[in-house]
């Protein structure tokens, strides 16, 4: 073989031997492993509050005297390239704590590997009631923030039902759900039938403009013609202002105007056509008013990544590493179990708005956070406007006329 | 082949075999990313075979997907145990690509494309509405995955897969499905005439690379232990390995197969080191890669480290050869 080849080859086993390298292990950190799909927003801003609760806690110098390392790896939206990012962590660059997950399918494909290592994981999303069923009883090294869909479904009954009693004028008795006809907006409609099983419920596919569509006309016109009190799209973000514009253009303007999209487009409420749109989240910058760990979580997203949060993954992902640093002082050990034991008891007030403790729920011993809000845009701004203890503002009601705007 | 052309074969051989086993000595890590590679290369692979023929399928993640559909719902509603399940999932992908083969093949160019792009969506649907037996949105999991997530097992189950696909694709290079694949590819008429039934071919060489579709797929599904609508029909599946092929060089076992390794290690190597910017280097790479190395780099290899021996015949050219001299003789 020539010179050429031999140097071909040697590049690629060093290239090889790089990514595949030991790290070694330094005992004066200690590190957070964090996967979450950093080509998108949830993930991406997941991340980065999750780096500005590390930067924090090293401020305020570190944790048991060490400091903390947060290492993140793209999951890619992959259930195969997630779990491998858990392997990784585990052995690779032997973090103590796991933190992150966007995606249900993504965490589904992680749980064997995470069950492997049994170490102290705080999870930051993944809905499905699969997840819980696959993660089992009596994992107790397990932590799930984010609400199952069941709490969530849970929530919007409780919650629709609060502010139709509250305020007499909102009638919620009619609803129809305009659903993308992938999985999410499907599940969407099949769970909306279920909880709301006693009100009249309508509801019709569309292609999401995320997946190539963006005609939403038939849809809008079928809902216009059975006038719902309730409209609801369940679709993604790219549907938000094209949906608005077309709903503008035939004059459907139902009383409630509800979107449940997972995200929202970048400076969505800087439109008219946002004003009045009632939405489900489990934050919002208005929070920022009435907690002010919410305002401290806020201004340190901004002064590191300069952009302002626009997904509540942001403030999980911030909470994710505060709630296991808590615990870890309260503990003043590494020890799993005195950890474990202190996260049980944890009362961790986190930018949500709420105080976050962990109990059993279906099938998990430690779930967080068990309610959704339901939000609004208002003059550019998303209002919360349910749970009652964390408004920040009234619901505006009904939805403005399009010939008024 | 001349002793230099030999010596460099030998020597990229040995450096495929070490990479190859490499995962099993690197931890359970690499072993995931190898056998994440391994799916894609095998997807690679299947799809290079049949545009040897000059039909351009976009249908990779809907056979992958419906492979890992139909394995997860033999185990799961069947209690059919994963391999034999992994199997049977090949066999139907097979003939249900029989089925859809004998009507699509008819289509040439950017007709067979567009309709083969719907595969993944036809699929999708209906395994989103068959909720009784699917899971619906929802998806379905196993209790367990395969081999309970043994990941030298895993690995070792998928590197034996590639093999049996790189034979596989170098027994279409070398036997007379080459000549009558790269004839429709240039021109049917002449491939016609030359005795060739051009629509056996095609659906033959269709449902063949179909199987091997639907079989990474059920490998796919059965080691990760679930499937669901939107993670087993992802438009990567489709996207990933035609970019690999791509990179690695069309018309060959060998560009889908260095392309795969180089595609999907030094993926992994820029989401380590870039974080935050590896998708949009990545995407670069490509660029730059299919812009000035439009034969991959295995043609860039052949063109600057091997000794270009003009035509040298393949075994079954060779063997004709004999044949026609002793029949003259």
């Amino acid at each position: 073989m020539n010179r050429k080849g031999i140097s071909l080859m040697l590049i690629l086993l060093m290239a090889a031997s790089m990514i595949f390298a030991q790290g070694g292990q330094d005992s004066d950190t200690i590190k957070f492993g964090g996967v979450w799909p950093l080509g998108d927003i949830t993930g991406e801003q997941a991340s980065k509050a999750a780096q500005v609760a590390v930067d924090e806690i090293n401020a305020n110098g570190g944790l048991l005297g060490k400091q903390v390392e947060l290492i993140v790896i793209d999951s890619e939206f992959n259930p195969e390239k997630g779990a491998a990012a858990i392997e990784r962590l585990a052995t690779i660059d032997k973090v103590d704590f796991f933190v992150g997950v966007v995606s249900s399918g993504v965490h589904l494909g992680q749980i064997p590997t995470l069950k492997t290592y049994k170490k102290i994981t705080m999870i930051t999303g993944a809905a499905s009631h699969l997840a819980e069923e696959a993660i089992g009883a009596d994992q107790e090294w397990y932590f799930h923030l984010h609400p199952w869909d069941y709490n969530q479904g849970a929530s919007y009954v409780e919650g629709w039902n609060a502010i139709a009693e509250k305020y007499s004028e909102i009638s919620i008795g009619r609803w129809f759900l305009a659903y993308e006809e992938g999985a999410f907006g499907s599940a969407s409609f099949e769970a909306t039938k279920a909880l709301f099983s006693d009100m009249e419920i309508d509801g019709e596919p569309f292609l999401s403009a995320a997946a190539g569509g963006g005609d939403y006309s038939a849809v809008l016109q079928r809902a216009k013609a059975y006038d719902p009190d309730v409209f609801i799209w369940a679709g993604y973000d790219a549907d938000a202002l094209p949906l608005l514009e077309q709903s503008k253009a035939i004059d459907f303007d139902p009383a409630l105007f509800v979107g449940a999209p997972p995200g929202w487009p970048a400076d969505f409420g800087e439109s008219k056509l946002a004003e009045d749109v009632t939405l489900y989240g489990l934050w919002a910058p208005s929070l920022n008013e009435i907690s002010e760990v919410s305002a401290k979580f806020y201004n340190g997203f901004i002064a590191k990544t300069g952009t302002e949060p626009a997904t509540y993954f942001a403030p999980l992902g911030y909470a994710a590493i505060q709630i296991i640093a808590q615990a870890v002082e309260e503990a003043g050990t590494m020890d799993q179990d005195a950890i474990i034991a202190e996260l049980k008891k944890i009362q961790y007030e986190s930018p949500t708005g709420e105080v976050i403790s962990f109990g059993p729920s279906n099938i998990i011993s430690n779930q967080g956070i068990r309610n959704q809000k339901i939000l609004q845009w208002q003059n550019g701004v998303q209002q919360v406007i349910w749970p009652f203890e964390q408004a920040t503002s009234e619901p505006k009601y009904p939805f403005t006329p399009w010939s008024q705007r | 082949m001349n002793k230099k052309n030999k010596s460099l074969a030998l020597g990229f051989g040995i450096l495929g075999i070490i990479i190859m086993i490499l995962p099993f000595f690197a931890g359970p890590y690499a072993r995931i990313i190898g056998r994440a590679v391994i799916s894609y290369m095998i997807l690679a692979l299947s799809w290079d075979i049949l545009i040897r023929s000059g039909q351009l399928s976009f249908g990779l993640a809907g056979l992958f997907g419906l492979g890992g559909y139909i394995s997860v719902i033999l185990t799961a509603n069947f209690g059919i145990p994963g391999l034999l399940s992994i199997v049977l999932a090949g066999v139907i992908v097979g003939i249900v690509a029989a089925v859809i083969g004998a009507a699509v093949l008819r289509l040439r160019g950017m007709y067979f494309a567009i309709t083969t792009m719907a595969f993944g969506e036809i699929f999708k649907i209906i395994m989103h509405n068959w909720k009784s037996v699917s899971g619906g949105p929802n998806g379905k999991i196993l209790q367990g995955a395969l081999f309970q997530g043994d990941s030298n097992l895993g690995y070792a189950l998928m590197l034996i897969l590639a093999l049996l696909v790189i034979l596989l694709s170098e027994y279409f290079k070398r036997s007379r499905y080459h000549f009558a694949l790269t004839a429709i590819r240039d021109n049917e008429v002449t491939a016609k005439s030359g005795g060739i039934n051009i629509y056996t071919t095609l659906v033959f060489t269709f449902v063949v690379t179909s199987m091997v579709q639907g079989i990474a797929g059920a490998a796919n599904s059965q080691l990760i232990g679930f499937v669901s609508p939107e993670s087993s029909f992802n438009a990567n599946y489709t996207l990933i390995p035609l970019a690999m092929a791509l990179l690695g060089g069309m018309y060959g076992t060998w560009g889908p197969v260095v392309g795969a390794v180089l595609l999907g290690v030094l993926g992994e190597f820029l989401k380590l080191y870039i974080p935050y910017g590896h998708l949009v280097v990545y995407g670069l790479i490509i660029i730059l890669v299919l812009l000035f190395m439009p034969q991959g780099i295995v043609g860039l290899i052949k063109r600057y480290l091997f000794v270009d021996t003009g035509n040298d015949p393949l075994p079954e050219e060779k063997s004709a050869t004999k044949k026609e001299l002793s029949e003259n003789e």
